[in-house]
């Protein structure tokens, strides 16, 4: 591990101690997974604190981890994943956050600590269902306006269930049933680690 | 006292200066912007899912589509978590051309920039002057990849091939006689490299052009200077990247910060802004155009020069090559797997991003073994800064909204995905 | 002659058919519609080197000032409606091109829950130009055919 990733490492755990659930370090990059019940104290340390200084939010995206690795999952549902960067210091962070319940997902909202966080949880809340406490505008951003449904959820099929068509005698686009077959060309297989391992080939 | 409300305009998804699909509804006092609250969604063609359900490699142009102004960068994003996550190096030669095809991508899309910012500002003439240049960078494009457009050129590992020797060239027919066509294969009779070398040396003069037609224009200024205005607390709380934080001052640019591929062994600057207002903008993203002239010229001079490898030479990750998958046994398995099932990325999650010419382009990509990806995140540029189109635009006109629109260089591929 | 009864072929009509013709396909007049990727092929094909002006092509904002409303790019649920309203504000005589693969049939996004499976279930297409993007030479091929579309189709007879 680099001295930066190594000083960053250090600086978390100094200045967040226990509100880590865990801390991994992997292909240069740095993950904390933080609990929902210290969420918010958390983020607004890492944006103020001098040795951290993470100014600025870059991303953040819900992930729906059910089919994860065929289902071997064993952890929460939801989670909303931040991306911090800090320009001071140069260098990012990826804060995890798993919501509660799996029914009814909810992170508190970060958008009072960082103003980019604005539209990234509307697409979160809108795509996934995650809501989002704190959030003064949560509405739907990018499906249309009448949409049913959180579609990337994994148990939204990615065809949908409806489709659009121009109806003469009503004079207006109206919506129907979908009408396509569902269609996978390769099929998708997790293979262990090692699989058909030779050598680097 | 009758009630007086505020007047509420559909800046309607159809709009010659809605830069694609963009529909805002916007509260007016007058002709004076209260409140702008932009409605997008109108280009979601869920490309995250659809990626989901195709192999990694499969998904290559899908990155082309997302910013169609400038392809080749989202590619490179997107290859680089691939990389990552894999672990294989890049062959250097690969590098060269992948940061050279980065550049003509940021010339493209600062080109087709100013020619949209001033078509919607009213200078006119500037989409004819900046496309006709467009169409020799597109012709790159073609060269290498056959198509003008979405090339689908980067791959995991490197690159699709390596540049040609030589270039397309104009055909005799009726209409042109063969005086006229040798007068415009001059520059194609060579190499491509030939052909990209005749382009940066005629360009600064190009951009002199340009800057005469625009920069000292009475009313240019008058419609972009202090429009706008980002403090540069704002801009980062706002999570502004790339051309909108560097003319507030910010001196940020992932390729000389967070350098990737070759660019920390070339030599360019990076151009800051000082009031934070659209003609600062401007006036960076023009900088912009020449700093990547010269890292063309240096990445030009290399290439000639060094031959190699242009992919990988692991099979598990690249297709091998033709000759050798005809003759040999493993070889060709190695093909056969990598076509019908796709390569395999290890588990884990990685975030990689790059310095796309309309900001910081990243690709959150979780990977759970599979040969298809878990959830790939695409986090582009645009979108944060139509986010912030609210407080922008308040308190300025409803011509300044379209100065606004134009500043901010979103494009709808991008933001709506 | 021709005059009464205007579905028969005669001497005038056929005259009147050929000359409105000519001016129509002349001066075809499309509109932007422009929604994504393949709009900017059709810039580059309204430019310098493919220009479309020397066809009489002048692209117009407006839909009430256009005849022909070439649809590039993909077209959503979310943006079915307001395409619709802008065709059904054109005057006829209006066609329709459908321009790219996104347009044709949903293209490469056919899959999608959010994506029309072709711009033809939401308004009549006339001609459909294939390519992702199309070239502008296949673009302005796509026109030309539209012009000849015109001259075998179009009359006043309604």
């Amino acid at each position: 591990m680099s001295a930066k990733l190594e000083l960053l490492s250090q600086n978390l755990q100094k200045h967040l101690g226990d509100r880590i659930v865990e801390l991994q370090v992997a292909l240069s990059e740095i993950t904390i997974d933080v609990d929902v019940a210290t969420y918010l104290e958390t983020m607004v340390q890492l944006r103020d604190e001098p040795e951290l200084q993470f100014e600025q939010l870059i991303d953040l995206c819900g992930v729906d981890y059910s089919t994860y690795a065929d289902g071997r999952w064993t952890g929460r549902r939801f989670a909303a994943v931040t991306h911090l960067t800090s320009i001071a210091h140069n260098w990012r962070v990826r804060v995890r956050c798993f919501a509660q319940d799996d029914d009814f997902p909810s992170v508190p909202s970060v958008v009072s600590i960082w103003n980019s966080a604005n539209w990234f949880e509307r697409e979160a809340f809108d795509l996934f269902g995650i809501v989002f406490p704190g959030h003064a505008d949560l509405r739907r951003i990018l499906t249309d306006y009448g949409f049913v449904g959180h579609p990337f959820r994994k148990d939204f099929p990615v065809s949908g269930y409806v489709e659009m068509r121009y109806d003469p005698e009503q004079r207006r686009v109206v919506y129907q049933p979908i009408t396509i077959e569902p269609r996978e060309i390769t099929p998708r297989i997790v293979r262990e680690a090692n699989y058909g391992d030779v050598e680097n080939a | 006292m009758p009630d007086i409300q505020n007047y509420t305009l559909n800046f309607g998804p159809q709009h010659p200066a809605a830069h694609g699909v963009l529909r805002m509804v916007l509260e007016l006092d007058g002709e004076v912007v209260r409140r702008a609250d932009p409605h997008i969604g109108l280009l979601h063609r869920a490309t995250e899912k659809l990626a989901e359900t195709k192999t990694w490699i499969q998904s290559v142009p899908y990155m082309d589509r997302l910013d169609y102004m400038s392809m080749m960068v989202s590619e490179h994003a997107y290859c680089m978590a691939i990389e990552k996550l894999l672990g294989v190096e890049v062959p250097v030669r690969a590098q060269y051309i992948r940061v050279l095809f980065d550049e003509i991508t940021r010339i493209l899309n600062h080109l087709l920039w100013i020619g949209a910012h001033g078509l919607d500002v009213g200078a006119m003439t500037m989409v004819l002057y900046a496309f006709r240049e467009r169409e020799d960078l597109v012709d790159c494009y073609e060269a290498v990849s056959g198509a003008r457009m979405h090339a689908a050129y980067f791959r995991p590992g490197g690159v699709y091939r390596d540049l040609p020797d030589s270039m397309p060239k104009y055909r005799e027919s009726k209409w042109k006689s063969a005086a006229e066509i040798k007068k415009l294969n001059e520059m194609r009779s060579g190499t491509f490299l030939d052909f990209l070398q005749d382009f940066v040396t005629r360009f600064p003069k190009i951009i002199d052009e340009y800057e005469t037609l625009l920069t000292d224009n009475r009313i240019w200024k008058q419609r972009l200077v202090n429009v706008g205005v980002v403090s540069p607390e704002r801009a980062l709380q706002l999570g502004f990247t790339g051309a909108m934080l560097r003319g507030s001052g910010i001196a940020w640019d992932l390729r000389k910060k967070q350098p990737y591929e070759i660019y920390d062994r070339l030599d360019f600057d990076i151009p800051v802004g000082v009031t934070g207002d659209c003609y600062d903008r401007y006036l960076v993203r023009v900088e912009e155009m020449r700093q990547s002239n010269r890292i063309l010229q240096q990445c030009i001079d290399w290439l000639r020069v060094n031959p190699g490898p242009v992919i990988c030479d692991n099979y598990k990750v690249a297709s091998p090559p033709r000759a050798n998958m005809k003759s040999n046994m493993e070889e060709l398995i190695h093909h056969f797997k990598l076509c019908t099932e796709g390569m395999h990325v290890p588990e884990g999650q990685v975030y990689s991003a790059v310095e796309h010419p309309k900001g910081e382009f990243g690709i959150y990509a979780v990977s759970d073994g599979a040969n298809k990806p878990y959830r790939l995140k695409i986090r582009s540029p645009g979108y944060v800064h139509l986010s912030a189109m609210d407080e922008l635009v308040r308190g300025h006109m409803i011509a300044d909204v379209v100065t606004m629109v134009g500043t901010i260089d979103i494009v709808f591929g991008e933001i709506d995905r | 002659m021709g005059i009464d009864g205007i579905l028969q072929e005669g001497f005038i009509t056929t005259t009147a058919d050929k000359l409105i013709n000519y001016v129509r396909t002349g001066s075809m007049w499309p509109m932007t519609f422009g929604l994504a990727c393949c709009a900017i092929e059709m810039i580059h094909t309204g430019c310098s080197r493919y220009d479309l002006d020397r066809f009489g092509i002048v692209f117009r904002p407006s839909p009430r000032q256009s005849d022909v409303m070439i649809v590039a790019g993909t077209l959503t649920n979310k943006m079915a409606p307001a395409m619709r309203k802008v065709y059904d504000q054109m005057a006829e005589p209006r066609w329709v091109i459908s321009m790219g693969s996104c347009a044709n049939g949903g293209g490469y996004y056919h899959y999608a829950y959010s994506v029309v499976r072709g711009c033809d279930r939401i308004v009549p297409v006339d001609i459909y130009v294939p390519g992702c993007p199309p070239t502008p030479e296949a673009l302005i091929y796509g026109l030309l055919q539209l012009q000849n579309k015109i001259r075998r189709t179009s009359t006043i007879a309604r």
